[in-house]
C-alpha cells in the first residue's frame, strides 16, 4: 500500500475534467484507488463519487493505492496531480 | 467495450450529451445518439433507437440512457428490433440524462462490465450538486 498527499494546484480543484482523468487514469491499474478530501473518502474508479469530493484549489487530498501494480499506479498519478491535471 | 446510447425527444439534446460524454471519456469510448425523428421533429423512434444500438454493440453490451415518457417506450420496442443476442446485452438506465451519460461513459471507457456502467449511471440519481 502507497500513500501519498497532495494539495490541489489547479485553479477549479477536482470539477469534471480533472476528475474524467482521474478515473480514467485508476481504471488503467488492477489496484484500488482511494481519494480522501476532508471527510469525504472515494472509489478512484467512480467519476461521480470523485466530483461528489468537491475538492477545491488548495485543498489537501490524500491518495492511497493498493496493488500489485501501486508502484506504477502512484508515479502515473504523481504526474498527473503534480501537472495540475494539465490545466491552469 | 460496453457501448452507451442516448436517447432524447430532441436530436440536439442527444447529440450534445455526446460530444459532452465524449469529451469527459474519450474519443475510443463508443456514444451514439438517437435524438427525435427522422423529419427532425421531437419525439423519439424505435427504429432509430435499434440502429443506434446495434451500432454501439460490440459483443459486451449497451447501456441506454433516456430522457422521459415515450423514450422509455421507444426504446423497449427497440428491442423487440434487434438479433436476440444484442437484445440479451442490451439496459435501459434508471438515471438522469446528462449526468448518467457521462457517468456511465467515463465507467465504460476503463473497460467496466455492463453491470458496472449501468451501476455507475445510477449513482448519478443520488448525487447532490450543492
Amino acid at each position: 500500500m502507497i500513500q501519498k498527499t497532495y494539495t490541489l494546484g489547479n485553479k477549479l480543484g477536482i470539477h469534471a475534467r480533472p476528475a474524467a482523468e482521474l478515473v480514467k487514469l485508476a481504471g488503467a491499474y488492477e489496484s484500488k484507488v482511494t481519494i480522501v478530501a476532508g471527510e469525504k473518502r472515494a472509489d478512484a474508479k467512480s467519476l461521480l463519487m470523485v466530483m461528489s469530493l468537491g475538492a477545491k484549489m488548495g485543498q489537501i487530498i490524500e491518495l492511497t493505492v493498493e496493488g500489485p501494480d501501486e508502484a506504477d499506479a502512484m508515479q502515473a498519478f504523481d504526474t498527473l496531480i503534480g501537472n495540475n491535471f494539465n490545466e491552469a | 467495450m460496453v457501448g452507451i446510447v442516448i436517447v432524447s425527444h430532441s436530436e440536439q439534446i442527444a447529440e450534445g450529451i455526446k460530444t459532452l460524454a465524449a469529451q469527459m471519456a474519450g474519443a475510443n469510448q463508443k456514444i451514439v445518439a438517437a435524438g427525435g425523428m427522422t423529419d427532425g421533429s421531437i419525439g423519439t423512434d424505435a427504429i432509430r433507437i435499434s440502429e443506434a444500438v446495434a451500432t454501439a454493440d460490440s459483443g459486451d453490451g449497451v447501456l441506454v440512457l433516456v430522457d422521459l415518457g415515450s423514450a422509455i417506450i421507444s426504446t423497449e420496442t427497440a428491442f423487440e428490433f434487434l438479433e436476440p443476442e444484442v437484445a440479451a446485452r442490451v439496459v435501459i438506465a434508471d438515471a438522469p440524462i446528462v449526468e448518467g451519460a457521462i457517468s456511465a461513459a467515463v465507467q465504460a471507457s476503463i473497460g467496466a462490465t455492463l453491470a458496472e456502467v449501468k451501476a455507475a449511471a445510477e449513482m448519478a440519481k443520488a448525487m447532490q450538486k450543492l
